[in-house]
């Protein structure tokens, strides 16, 4: 199953980040009720941006002229596997690996819910070998590692972060493999039942910022002058990347990993971070691209020596069976870079046997326990969830064991960390070992849950991305008064001051495409403006705001405006309901 | 196919001319394309637009690091203007050794075939450094391939001490990450000319570039041929197949050569919207050249400029001219009583 099942590419490069960092910050930003912070009645847009530009100085904003754009740059396809062990001897190697998304965080004050809003990713060019791949579901940041780099530890450049998502085969996926033996396999594959289309992974890692890894102070001060002194200046940082584009089953994920689940031990500096692994009957694949660390910015990874595959017995201690040893060899740099970070071993075919139905840990030589398969697990199938105040929506929960569908029966409990037990949620899978939950947005807030599978499982002591499987959730404020035409007539004031100032405020980007005060611009891009700001179109790269954060009340307003005398097509919301399992702001004790 | 006239290398003084040369022409090529770029109605010829856009894109990437490999020789890049209609600078001739002048034509296949001409690669696999060194005649042209691999020779040539490390180098910081680096020596410039070279013209017998993406004359060709270039089992390797989606009717009813034309007769709307036009050009001119001579961080005033130039487009191509069913693009005019401010 999976993307660690062959045949599979490889790819390696870089990848940009450009996200507006101002939001970043409550001074600027209110993310409960989704409204730049304009803290006078006469703070204009220019004394706004003034402010965002002299952060960069305050409160280390790396990028108050960003675009939130992510794209891939020196990257290619660098390896195949086609069940013979990784070659190059392919067409397809060396041909382009294409991305572009929008890097926008659910909660633009934290650092665990980024996500990547795209329309497509290509694998080769058009006209020759090539996978092209139409988006159906964002990526979304998984098992964030913060401890990935032991020494380089610039804003996020310490962590690394695995990125997921999956192409349905009915929905655009194409394969051109013309004389690729490899995507004729990929091809043929996608002909079975069982494969629903193709998953890409990538882990992004040792992120730059101000393209130079020392030295910040004075870069900063650079950035403040150069954006003083006017234009456009983004200030992207950029990372590596490894990923792997394979086969997508039945029961798997579409948007996290969803294989057997090695868990890191107690984490801290220097600690192998999560991994996933597949155990066949003679083969053993592990996917170790977000987990061994780096000593430093030159990416030298840590030698943790020859490193061993077990199985154990319910104690957790009792090897019942080794599965295979690999040493640094296979996980330093240079085989990381190559492999994207996966390493297959061949398995006896008795030892393999016993595994499957036992925990498997990765051990150093000394016996010290790097990571420990947490046999349950529940993935959301959407783990970023947006809602309207007064929307509800069904939260689908893939609850995995072993790697493979759990049976019917079993316990999810949906729980916001460090609150009292009994402010959690349980629900049970079917017979897919599918779990669901409904949410229902009742006020502007954004939330965090943990899911936790298991008959009487105790509830997790905190949120850790390493440990625990989480859903974040924004509800949108309904801003029923701005819909509302008797009480926000929909003229230019009002339009500007309660809808379009904000994005005018926080993206100065945005100057490069539309004028966002000027009245005239504004109305002549109408149908355009509709069609970006479509709530059908919230998943595209283009959709607007980027960030996500526009209210139903907002919407109507600017509709209204755009549509000249016509009446509101929109009306105004209805109050929202109360849910007796959403966990409210006072559960969080806020 | 176009033909610069040739010019010997005896001394760096000429490498330095005709690297001010290569400069101007890499500038040169982007308003014709800009002007067809622009002349595509919003929302449609996604598969066209794309592929000009991506061709624009590189021809800044391919001036930039022209300018760098000049700043590391130790001089001042200087940006000009051409005019249009007008000639391609270097003496530029078409396939028939005839001058060859460049139009701003609105999205046609007229537009794609002018482009096709500027981008057609050099017939055949030439080892031109050794030819064009030892050669005992002399040719009269070359081509873009030609002249730049022709550079590269000479370049080869130089002492180390002849270049000059971190002199004005634009670098991929803030925009077109992984296309343009610092030139520091002559590797960096010899990797700077195979980009330009391969990117632009391809290889008579592989349409791709250098990085396996498809040369710029072929991306044009796919746009005029309303196909798809795709890998084939022939004796040739790809074939034209499928179709582009191309859309000749999607396009504002622009005129050609919107320099020529005399807006003094047309209303003042579209004056105004002209001088919107020609004041941001000029502004980019301005930034671009401050930008390449020492002061970086007015790249992104130039980029800046760049993006109100496609506003002005945008805004100029809804705007009537006198005969009312036309409308004009930017004309790319130079004008610096628009900015009051002329290039240093």
């Amino acid at each position: 199953m999976s993307v660690l099942e062959t045949p599979r590419l490889v790819f390696r490069g870089q990848i940009t980040w450009d996200p507006i960092t101002t939001n970043n910050y409550i001074q600027q930003y209110d993310e409960g009720d989704a409204r730049t912070n304009f803290w006078t009645g006469a703070e204009t847009v220019a004394t706004f941006r003034k402010k965002a530009i002299d952060a960069v100085l305050t409160d280390g904003s790396w990028n108050p002229h960003g675009t939130h754009r992510a794209t891939y740059y020196d990257t290619s396809v660098v390896g195949v596997d086609t069940g013979k062990g990784l070659s190059a001897d392919d067409p397809i190697v060396k041909c382009p690996v294409s991305f572009m998304g929008m890097l926008v965080d659910l909660e633009p004050y934290g650092s665990t819910s980024s996500q990547l809003f795209f329309d497509e990713m290509s694998f080769g060019i058009a006209g020759g070998c090539r996978v092209f791949a139409p988006r159906t579901t964002r990526m979304i940041a998984r098992y964030i590692n913060f401890t990935r780099n032991m020494t380089y530890r610039v804003i996020a450049g310490v962590a690394s972060v695995v990125w997921q998502t999956s192409f349905p085969k009915a929905n655009g996926l194409r394969i051109d493999p013309h004389d690729s033996p490899t995507l004729v396999l990929l091809a043929k594959a996608l002909e079975d039942d069982d494969v629903l289309g193709l998953t890409v992974r990538w882990n992004a890692y040792r992120t730059l910022y101000y393209d130079n890894p020392t030295n910040m102070t004075a870069l900063a001060k650079q950035l403040h002058d150069k954006l003083a002194g006017g234009g456009f200046q983004p200030n992207p940082a950029r990372s590596e990347l490894v990923g792997v584009l394979g086969l997508w089953r039945k029961g798997e994920p579409p948007a996290e990993p969803g294989e057997r689940a090695l868990l890191t031990q107690p984490p801290g500096v220097g600690t192998v971070a999560s991994a996933h692994v597949r155990l066949t009957a003679d083969q053993l694949t592990l996917d170790l691209a977000n987990s061994i660390p780096e000593t430093g910015v030159d990416l030298t990874k840590q030698n943790l020596g020859d490193l061993t595959a077990v199985a154990v017995a319910a104690d957790g201690k009792t090897v019942i069976a080794t599965l295979g040893t690999f040493g640094y060899d296979a996980y330093r740099k240079e085989a990381y870079e190559a492999s994207a970070g996966i390493v297959t071993l061949k398995v006896d075919p008795a030892a393999a046997q016993k595994a499957q139905t036992a925990d498997i840990q990765l051990r150093q030589k000394d016996g010290t326990v790097l990571l420990a398969e947490t046999a349950l697990r529940a993935v959301a199938q959407t783990p970023n969830v947006y809602l309207d105040a007064g929307d509800t929506t069904t939260l689908s929960v893939q609850v995995l064991d072993r790697g493979r569908p759990a049976a019917a029966g079993v316990d999810v409990t949906l729980v916001s960390p460090n609150t009292a037990a009994d402010a959690s949620v349980t629900s049970t899978t079917d017979a897919q070992g599918i779990a669901t939950f409904p949410l229902a947005g009742e006020t502007g807030i954004i939330e965090q849950y943990v899911l936790w599978p298991g008959q009487d499982a105790p509830a997790p002591q905190a949120f850790d991305t390493q440990q625990t499987t989480y859903v974040n959730v924004r509800t949108l404020p309904a801003d029923s008064n701005l819909a509302d035409p008797n009480q926000t007539p929909p003229t230019w004031d009002n339009v500007q001051a309660n809808v379009l100032k904000n994005w005018q405020a926080m993206a100065p980007c945005m100057d490069n495409w539309l004028d966002l005060g000027n009245p005239d611009q504004v109305k002549s891009f109408a149908p355009m403006l509709h069609k970006l700001t479509a709530k059908e179109n919230f998943e595209a790269f283009r959709y607007m705001p980027v960030v996500r954060d526009m209210t139903a009340g907002q919407r109507a307003l600017l509709y209204a405006f755009l549509d000249g005398p016509k009446p509101l097509a929109m009306a105004a919301k209805t109050p929202p309901r109360r849910s007796q399992r959403r966990l409210s702001r006072a559960m969080r004790g806020t | 196919m176009i033909y610069l006239k040739f010019k010997r290398i005896e001394k760096i003084e000429d490498a330095i001319e005709l690297l001010q040369m290569a400069i101007k022409l890499e500038f040169s090529t982007l308003p014709p394309y800009l002007y067809a770029l622009y002349a595509i109605r919003p929302g449609t010829n996604a598969e066209a637009s794309g592929r000009i856009r991506s061709v624009a894109m590189q021809e800044m990437v391919h001036m930039c690091l022209a300018c760098n490999i000049i700043n590391a020789l130790g001089t001042d890049p200087a940006l000009a203007v051409p005019t249009y209609p007008g000639p391609l600078p270097g003496g530029i001739t078409g396939g028939g050794k005839e001058p060859l002048i460049i139009h701003l034509l609105p999205f046609s296949k007229d537009a794609m075939a002018q482009a096709m001409a500027i981008e057609e690669p050099e017939e055949g696999a030439i080892p031109f450094p050794h030819v064009m060194t030892l050669a005992a005649a002399e040719p009269t042209f070359m081509t873009i391939g030609q002249f730049y691999n022709y550079l590269d020779s000479y370049l080869k040539t130089l002492p180390p001490s002849q270049w000059t490390k971190g002199r004005n180098q634009i670098d991929d910081r803030q925009f077109l990450q992984g296309e343009v680096f610092a030139v520091n020596g002559y590797d960096d410039a010899h990797k700077a000319i195979v980009r330009i070279v391969s990117e632009g013209e391809g290889h008579k017998k592989d349409p791709l570039d250098f990085q396996g993406e498809v040369s710029h004359y072929y991306r044009f060709g796919e746009i005029f041929y309303d196909q798809v270039l795709t890998k084939a089992d022939n004796p040739l390797g790809f074939a034209w197949t499928g179709t582009l989606g191309v859309d000749w009717n999607a396009v504002y009813p622009a005129i050609a050569d919107p320099g020529s034309h005399d807006f003094s007769k047309d209303p003042p709307a579209a004056q105004a919207a002209q001088d919107q036009c020609d004041a941001a050009f000029t502004r980019l001119v301005q930034e671009l050249q401050k930008a390449v001579t020492g002061n970086v961080d007015r790249l992104g005033n130039a980029v800046r400029a760049m993006f109100d130039l496609r506003m002005a487009a945008r805004h100029a191509l809804t705007v009537p001219l006198a005969v009312p069913t036309q409308v004009a693009g930017p004309s790319f005019r130079y004008r610096p009583d628009l900015t009051k401010e002329a290039v240093q």
